[in-house]
């Protein structure tokens, strides 16, 4: 895989072995348990990410597999492999598992490994977040999985269509366990998504402007910015429902006005956003290997950027496309197709992009290229069958058959393939071997042919209905052939898996750059890369990359800022020194991640309002206790920890330039928070419209206890505020008074709230009374829970306060929570006189 | 957002697909179909061209090959890329705009005459209530529906429960079936004979058996069908609002 | 600092908008003009939004960049809520 004229820059070889572990500062080596529990590094937790992935591949696999066994024949009542409720849960955690818990998770990994690679970064901004992000991922992958045991899981359509969706149609536990994990997954993704728009924001070697950044790492800057606000939309949606189903709200139930409608848009709201989330992470990996392999930089990269950006905004306005049979009307109808098409024309212009770069090139076909190669014809085939469900009278016909089936697997499988193509691109590096070449390639052939027996005659077979296992006579040969295409695809599959286990094992050792035309910075350090990635501070300032001595950039913290704390207390000033240090190691995101679990099985036992009777009961409400205890208690350890990480600010930081890294994540986190809040406030406002706006009449009966609550949280806001000057002015005296006001305050707040519900309960408005008394409790509520997360923080903020902390010239915490803090303010501005005035 | 008049004046050009749900589907699907084809064997044989073309053979070579640790740039061509999004664009925007026609037929064509039915799916079946100027004429059936042939049939289709997709496939015609909600739409069969409707959205457990037959008649046979169970439907209600459902 | 002040005088304004707020529903306005009403509380709400994420956030300190990105999120808000609204109107 050497090239015959390509000069080796680095001079690197393959140097540490996957078990020597002497520079991993203060890590376990790689063959401990221990290891896998504490790191933060980016690159493991990379490869956490991967494995991961990859068992959810293969469970996911699992249930298609099931799926395509009893699609064999047309099934007769009570025939078949599977029970109509077996099925219906295979086909829905089949959706689910691969959507959330292979697709994104397996790009993430890659991103994990790569993408602080590519930047010049020697980990991410927060480490132990970004930890965090992959043990909620478990945790919620460990919550899908648990579910299968409680009862059944959920069985209605990966689309979570309502009011199937709710206890009345759907009682059993596991159901509401599955949408728990949905609930944690978007907690993971949030906080990946800070992290990674932090990191690639601000931590880019010098020279390396957002023009010139590799195209895996935009595709992946465009990605985790689509998730943080599709996700967040996606987390009111499943919030909202776990309301319904725990606590007994109503905003889903068959006789709510607008019900089943508002889950449609708040789903496809999120749904369609996602599945550019899931693509673009293989077409940048596409891009990087079509460049790679063909020995020829990207056709119109430019225009590649703009329209990859244009797809990413425009993702957000085409979400009604997937809900054209529904009762929305002609007018929208109109403008969702015209967004439509109008997203399809810069994955156009991104096709032939990549084609034209093959052109004079010297296009070496090694396993990479094949899987990339093959994603963009099946890509195509994917897109060319999309413009047919572009036509809303075609789509009108289309919608619920095997043609959706069939196109979106050709799109979200060709994904799959590029992300393969990824997995061979990159083995080298992150393993320090050589995978097998000739079973790779073999593994090629299988999957092409598998993936088109599998997925074509689908489309021959369209006028099936979906996730029917009852389906007419003349399509058997279709649906036999896809069958076999099925086990085919998975024994592709299973080679894959083979030839990488094998390689990891008995290959050769990789070369630091085994691929002649290679560009990024990722190949310019030895396979694996060591602990901190580069030999020096990677620098692209003069034209090239180059490792520049540690001490000569150490001046150049333009940036102001002391060393980044990862949100934990006062940073040590270890960014003075020569000294470099940082830190690897901490065991509470993982502790956090189990709690979580605990947590979340607990309070699954909750179901409209009550937990089952006798032990079963005593077990759940138990579970939750124990759960809830553990998470506070990890949490509170993981702030008060000493962590150092590395700080961003040193090269190129553009737009966010002086906005110290911690900041930034705040900002970010309270950008997603904006959108959770306005799914919340969109479903209240959709509701009342679909009911009548002035028909519906606030719940409260009076403004005036809401305008004592507005005057106690902004005076909150005011003694935040104070609190901070008497930090500056490091008076530890007015810092704790400051703040013990501010708690208070908030105090008060939740008693005056408190006081309201218990007298509208007691008058017999409860959550369920009607959906206008369920959106004000929950919307408020919501804004409620805030408050209390708000005041405990607050109380740990005294407690160190107390002890002297933050009057050091180290105020940066309490600047941080005030953003947090006058956010909730902010939000119940709003909230106010929508649920008390008008 | 649509002025009638241009609506009007595009449907009348004689350009746009009209007639029954049948005839207007399988004429936009074979256009797309073909086109379609077409365009994915160019664009795919063009890669392959071009992948067969360029394959690696050694030998010398004077181009300026991408180096290890340069500064991101792109390559060339950029005339010919927007030449080939201009000519995408104008395939894809003119295919889609031309069947935008074909929609407004299908969307102005609910209500305008022939035979009304309000269509409750149930899990897991499908109630038909016969209607007349939108009022309930006490004529219903469950999982048959029976109707003229040649004739209109105009659908006010929602759900007792769940969200259901009431669609019979060899009659071109779908839609969703949503709890507090009604949707619209028509179909016309231009044979007679039976057919069958099926659930297409997820809704529990008997979702692959929620059928219907639809059983399309001689016009007068059909109305000889519908005012016996009209007879039936008002002396049962003069005598007893029990009976309902045949 | 010497900010305290102006922090002083932004919280006096933001009680004074509060109380304004509910005096537009207090003197009737909603019975009588419902939209009138609507418009003037929804713009105190947004008046008094701005004050607070402008200065106790010190968002015009702050480069325009991060105004940029809430207010990224909050147009994802009311694309959802508008186009959502407007398809059952």
């Amino acid at each position: 895989m050497t090239d015959d004229n390509q000069p080796r820059t680095d001079g690197g070889t393959a140097t540490a072995l996957p078990g020597d572990s002497h520079d991993d500062d203060h890590l376990p080596p790689r063959w401990s348990l221990k290891r896998w529990l504490v790191t933060t590094n980016h690159k493991d937790v990379g490869l956490l990410y991967l494995a991961t992935a990859m068992f959810f591949l293969v469970f996911g696999g699992v249930l298609a597999l099931l799926i395509r066994a009893q699609m064999w024949s047309p099934r007769a009542p009570g025939t078949g492999v599977l029970s109509a409720m077996a099925y219906n849960q295979a086909v829905s955690l089949h959706g689910l598992i691969m959507v959330f818990w292979f697709i994104s998770p397996f790009a993430t990994g890659f991103a994990n490994y790569i993408v602080p690679l590519q930047i010049g970064a020697e980990d991410l901004a927060f480490p132990r977040l970004n930890a965090l992000s992959y043990w909620l991922y478990l945790a919620s992958g460990i919550l899908v999985f648990a579910s299968f045991f409680q009862g059944a899981s959920y069985a209605g359509g990966w689309t979570l269509y309502a009011p199937l969706n709710i206890p009345a149609f759907m009682p059993s536990i596991g159901a509401t366990t599955t949408v728990f994990g949905i609930v944690v997954f978007c907690a993971s993704v949030t906080v990946g998504g800070v992290n990674f728009i932090t990191t690639i924001h601000r931590m880019r070697a010098p020279g390396l402007t957002m023009r010139s950044l590799p195209l895996f790492t935009w595709s992946w800057l465009l990605t985790v910015w689509m998730m943080l606000l599709a996700f967040a939309a996606l987390l009111a949606a499943v919030m909202i429902l776990l309301s319904d189903r725990m606590l007994g709200t109503t905003y889903f139930a068959a006789t709510t006005a607008g019900g089943s409608v508002l889950w449609t848009h708040l789903f496809w709201f999120f749904g369609h956003p996602e599945v550019y989330i899931v693509f673009f992470p293989a077409l940048g990996a596409m891009a990087e290997i079509f460049q790679t392999f063909s020995g020829n930089r990207i056709v119109g990269r430019k225009w590649f950027i703009v329209s990859m950006v244009l797809v990413a905004l425009q993702s957000f306005i085409v979400w009604m496309h997937h809900m054209f049979l529904t009762s929305i009307n002609l007018e929208v109808k109109t403008l969702f197709m015209a967004t439509t098409i109008g997203i399809s024309l810069p994955f156009d212009l991104m096709v032939f992009a990549l084609i034209y770069t093959l052109i004079k090139g010297r296009i070496r076909w090694d396993t990479p290229m094949l899987y990339a190669f093959g994603a963009l014809v099946l890509f195509i085939v994917g897109g060319i069958t999309g413009v047919f469900l572009g036509a809303v009278v075609l789509d009108y016909e289309f919608r619920g058959t095997y043609w959706v089936v069939a196109h979106f697997h050709y799109v979200m499988v060709s994904g799959v393939t590029g992300l393969i193509a990824g997995l061979f691109y990159w083995f080298p590096k992150m393993t320090g071997k050589t995978y097998d070449e000739f079973l790779g390639k073999l593994s090629f052939a299988v999957y092409f042919t598998g993936f088109n027996l599998l997925y074509f005659p689908l489309f021959l077979a369209w006028g099936t209905p979906r996730r029917v296992f009852a389906y007419r006579p003349e399509y058997v040969g279709w649906h036999r052939l896809a069958s076999v295409g099925a086990v085919i695809l998975g024994i592709a599959f299973l080679l894959i898996i083979y030839n990488l286990a094998k390689s990891i094992v008995a290959g050769d050792d990789a070369a630091a750059n085994p691929w002649p035309y290679s560009t990024t910075a990722e190949w310019a350090v030895a396979s694996p890369p060591p602990i901190e990635n580069f030999p020096g501070k990677p620098s692209y300032a003069s034209g090239n990359l180059e490792f520049l001595d540690d001490g000569a950039t150490g001046a150049a913290a333009a940036d102001g800022g002391t060393a980044a704390t990862d949100g934990g207390h006062a940073a040590l000033e270890s960014g003075h020194g020569d000294d470099h240090h940082v830190d690897h190691a901490s065991l509470w995101p993982a502790a956090i991640g189990l709690f979580t679990v605990v947590t979340a099985i607990g309070l699954s036992g909750l179901q409209v309002g009550s937990y089952p009777e006798g032990l079963e009961g005593l077990f759940y409400q138990g579970t939750s206790v124990l759960g809830v205890l553990g998470l506070l208690g990890s949490i509170t350890a993981m702030g008060y920890e000493n962590f150092t990480a590395h700080e961003g600010g040193l090269g190129e930081a553009w737009p966010f330039e002086g906005v110290e890294n911690t900041k930034l994540g705040m900002w970010v986190f309270l950008a997603s928070d904006v959108v959770l809040f306005g799914g919340f406030i969109g479903a209240a406002i959709f509701l009342r419209i679909a009911y009548g706006w002035e028909a519906w009449h606030p719940i409260p009966h009076n403004p005036i206890p809401g305008l004592v609550n507005t005057y106690l949280l902004l005076t909150s806001s005011f003694t935040v505020i104070l609190a901070l000057v008497a930090a500056q002015k490091r008076s530890r005296k007015g810092v704790v008074a400051s703040l013990t006001l501010t708690f208070l305050l908030g105090l008060g707040f939740l008693a005056n709230k408190a006081i309201e519900w218990v007298v509208l309960f007691s008058e017999g408005t409860g959550l369920d009374a009607s959906v206008r008394a369920s959106t004000y409790y929950l919307t408020t509520g919501l804004h409620m829970g805030h408050v209390i997360a708000g005041l405990l923080i607050t109380a740990y903020l005294i407690w160190r306060a107390w002890n002297g902390a933050y009057t050091d010239g180290n105020d940066e915490t309490l600047e941080y929570f005030g953003l947090y803090w006058h956010f909730v303010d902010i939000v119940w501005l709003f909230l106010f006189p929508l649920f008390y005035i008008v | 957002m649509i002025p009638d008049s241009t609506a009007a004046s595009v449907l009348q050009s004689g350009l746009v697909p009209q007639g029954t749900r049948v005839q207007v589907f399988s004429e936009i699907y074979w256009v797309f179909l073909g086109l379609g084809t077409l365009v994915g064997a160019v664009v795919i044989g063009y890669m392959l061209y071009n992948a067969y073309k360029y394959s690696y053979q050694g030998g010398v070579d004077e181009e300026d090959r991408p180096k290890l640790g340069e500064v991101p740039t792109g390559g060339g061509k950029g005339k010919k890329l927007f030449l080939s999004l201009g000519l995408s664009a104008i395939i894809v925007i003119s295919l889609i705009a031309w069947t935008y026609g074909t929609l407004l037929f299908v969307e102005g064509q609910t209500g305008e005459q022939g035979v009304d039915v309000e269509v409750e799916g149930y899990q897991f079946g499908w109630n038909f209530n016969y209607l007349d100027d939108g009022e309930y004429t006490g004529v219903n059936t469950t999982n048959t529906l029976r109707v003229p042939v040649d004739t209109q049939v105009n659908l006010y289709v929602t759900s007792a429960d769940v969200f259901h997709n009431f669609g019979i496939p060899e009659l071109r015609v779908k839609t969703d079936a949503i709890p507090g909600e009604t949707t619209e739409t028509w179909f016309e069969a231009s044979s007679t004979g039976n057919y069958t409707a099926h659930c297409y959205e997820l809704c529990g457990q008997g979702h692959s058996y929620m059928d219907a037959e639809i059983i399309v008649m001689e016009e007068e046979e059909y109305q000889d069908w519908y005012d016996s169970q009209n007879a039936s439907a008002n002396n049962e209600s003069a005598a007893s609002v029990a009976a309902a459902g045949v | 600092m010497a900010r305290t002040k102006l922090y002083t005088g932004i919280y006096v304004a933001l009680f004074v908008i509060a109380t304004l707020q509910v005096g537009v529903e207090q003197i009737g306005l909603l019975e009588s003009s419902y939209m009138l009403a609507l418009a003037l509380i929804t713009v105190f709400s947004f008046v008094k939004a701005v004050v607070v994420a402008g200065y106790f956030q010190h968002l015009v300190w702050e480069p325009r960049s991060v105004t940029y990105v809430l207010v990224l999120g909050f147009v994802g808000f009311l694309a959802l809520t508008v186009a959502a609204s407007y398809s059952i109107l």
